[in-house]
């Protein structure tokens, strides 16, 4: 019979779970290694209506605005594709998005650095994605911001994206950066990943192509989720 | 199926941070106008109230303290063994007073394992917040079932895993605790799913 089963992860290209220079890890990061089990619930659903949104809910430029009145800041498309690891495209990703203004600052009580908040900002966006895995957002540049760790550091401009795909076990939460920003480097979340190919595949691509069309800025962010295979079943070898 | 050497590499993760309600539970935090609903508010519609039950708990941090700035989702089947759509997923965060999680739904049914030997009833959980660099995935079953039986679990027990960590203790009726140790010697089995 054929079942369905997940690539496995690799961890070479994800992020130190344990990662002392990113503070926060340090009383919260496991210590014990993780088990690997046979995926069965994890690989069905869930999967996300296109009932549940909103005209405006992937234009962060409008979504929050009163009086018509416009964020401050520039603007910017973010766009690009979700497929698996077998570059099939996913059709119906939930796309979810949030940001700091442009000024650097959340709209969120817990956020603690004195820049001023945009009445016209919320900084949430939400998309699913297209027959063909591409989805759009139009928002502004996010801020850089200064926040505590090892002493004050700073985070880069980044986007915060969190993904369903097809099924729970390809489940994905990230952060989108900007080309070009030195701060990139210096970031310890951003070096909790060792593998500086997978450390690239985050940053956003400068796009002209899209931003000669509508005279906003654009950049592309493809996002893989991990593969799906079907395979012909045989005697499961379970372990460690 | 494509040959392996061309398989992409998977995105990687990067921490969810403090101001994950922003795009994730909007209506949590007063930015009203924008979702109807914030998603996964309930894991299923018109359920029978009666035969709902809870669980709650706290997710703990190293030095024994309840986190309430963590998100936690909820993946399971109904009381049949069913599920389809969105229907089953959930999603929540800690009480900020009471630092308690609490979860209303229906007592997953059993369902088929890939190799057919029956799992015991459980939902899968995943954790992800500010100081943790990937989501943790882990599941809870049910104090109570037969978790003797249980391929996954005697799995984790030929490997010395700490099972408790993975079955929610009834309290009373429809009730159930169920802590999450995200370090020390209680620490929650998590999984490479």
């Amino acid at each position: 019979m054929n079942v369905k089963s997940l690539v496995k992860r690799n961890y070479k290209k994800q992020p130190e779970i344990d990662f002392p220079d990113y503070k926060s890890s340090i009383f919260r990061a496991p210590k014990n290694k993780k088990i690997s089990i046979p995926s069965n619930l994890e690989i069905f659903g869930p999967i996300f209506n296109k009932k549940i949104l909103g005209k405006l809910d992937n234009d962060l430029t409008s979504n929050f605005s009163k009086n018509k009145m416009s964020p401050l800041g520039h603007k910017i498309i973010v766009h690009g594709t979700v497929s698996d690891q077998f570059s099939n495209p996913i059709k119906g990703a939930l796309i979810e998005i949030w940001q700091a203004n442009a000024a650097g600052k959340y709209l969120h009580q817990d956020d603690k650095n004195p820049a001023p908040i945009d009445p016209n900002f919320s900084g949430c966006g939400r998309s699913l994605t297209s027959s063909d895995g591409s989805y759009k957002f139009l928002t502004i540049q996010p801020g850089p911001y200064p926040y505590p760790n090892r002493g004050i550091e700073w985070r880069p401009m980044h986007i915060h994206f969190s993904i369903f795909g097809e099924c729970f076990g390809q489940r994905l939460i990230t952060q989108m950066y900007f080309e070009g920003d030195p701060l990139i480097n210096l970031c310890p979340m951003v070096n909790s990943i060792a593998d500086e190919k997978a450390k690239k595949s985050l940053v956003g691509k400068l796009d002209t192509s899209q931003s000669n069309i509508q005279n906003i800025l654009a950049y592309k962010f493809d996002i893989v989720l991990r593969g799906v295979k079907q395979t012909y079943f045989e005697n499961r070898q379970e372990g460690l | 199926m494509k040959n392996s050497y061309k398989i992409l590499d998977e995105t990687p993760f990067q921490t969810a941070g403090p101001f994950l309600h922003i795009g994730c539970m909007p209506n949590k935090i007063k930015i009203n106008n924008l979702y109807k609903n914030d998603l996964g508010k309930v894991p299923f519609k018109n359920k029978n109230e009666i035969e709902m039950i809870t669980v709650e708990g706290s997710v703990f941090d190293g030095n024994g303290i309840a986190l309430d700035d963590v998100m936690l989702e909820t993946w399971q089947c109904d009381e049949n063994g069913q599920f389809f759509g969105d229907n089953g997923f959930a999603r929540f965060i800690p009480d900020k007073l009471t630092k308690k999680f609490r979860l209303f739904t229906v007592k997953p049914g059993q369902v088929e394992n890939l190799d057919e030997k029956n799992q015991s009833p459980h939902i899968c959980l995943s954790i992800s917040s500010r100081g943790l660099n990937m989501t943790l995935n882990t599941r809870i079953y049910f104090e109570g079932d037969d978790l003797i039986n249980d391929p996954i679990l005697s799995m984790i027990k030929n490997n010395k895993g700490n099972i408790d960590s993975l079955v929610a203790k009834k309290i009373q009726k429809n009730i159930y605790v169920f802590n999450v140790f995200l370090q020390g010697n209680k620490e929650t089995v998590f999984f490479d799913i």
